[in-house]
């Protein structure tokens, strides 16, 4: 994962994939794509907040503030949300 | 004097940069393969 890709994750407009299933676990969730039966831990509470959020904003920047996550902690989770895109588990969406 | 201050403002410093590194190193994600679970269901 590039710094530009996670950068780029920005502006775009995602939403969690219609197959895929977040199980809350104490260190954050599990997510279980049944389509492709990938299977990622979300390893924050934070990064689960921020997921589950993201069908509510224009952009996964919009969703960060939202989320109150530190300016200082926005690159990661940007890199983790690219990823997360990078699995299927998360995909664009219409504003 | 001047040393007993520097040494304290180093002090002062180095948890806020071990606080920034931890941050910016924060691994949030970690995929899992279950291809060897294939046989089990």
């Amino acid at each position: 994962m590039t710094v530009a890709a996670a950068h780029s994750v920005l502006d775009r407009t995602l939403a969690l994939h219609p197959q895929v299933a977040l199980r809350p676990e104490p260190f954050g969730a599990l997510a279980y794509h049944y389509g492709t039966r990938r299977l990622v831990f979300l390893k924050h509470p934070d990064l689960v907040r921020v997921v589950r959020s993201l069908d509510r904003h224009d952009t996964v920047a919009d969703a960060l503030i939202a989320c109150d996550i530190a300016p200082a902690r926005r690159p990661a989770f940007a890199t983790a949300i690219a990823g997360l895109l990078d699995s299927e588990m998360l995909d664009d969406r219409a504003r | 004097m001047d040393n007993e201050l520097t040494e304290a403002q180093d002090r002062d410093d180095a948890p806020t940069a071990t606080l920034d590194e931890q941050v910016l190193d924060e691994q949030l994600i970690e995929e899992i393969s279950i291809d060897g679970m294939c046989g089990v269901y």
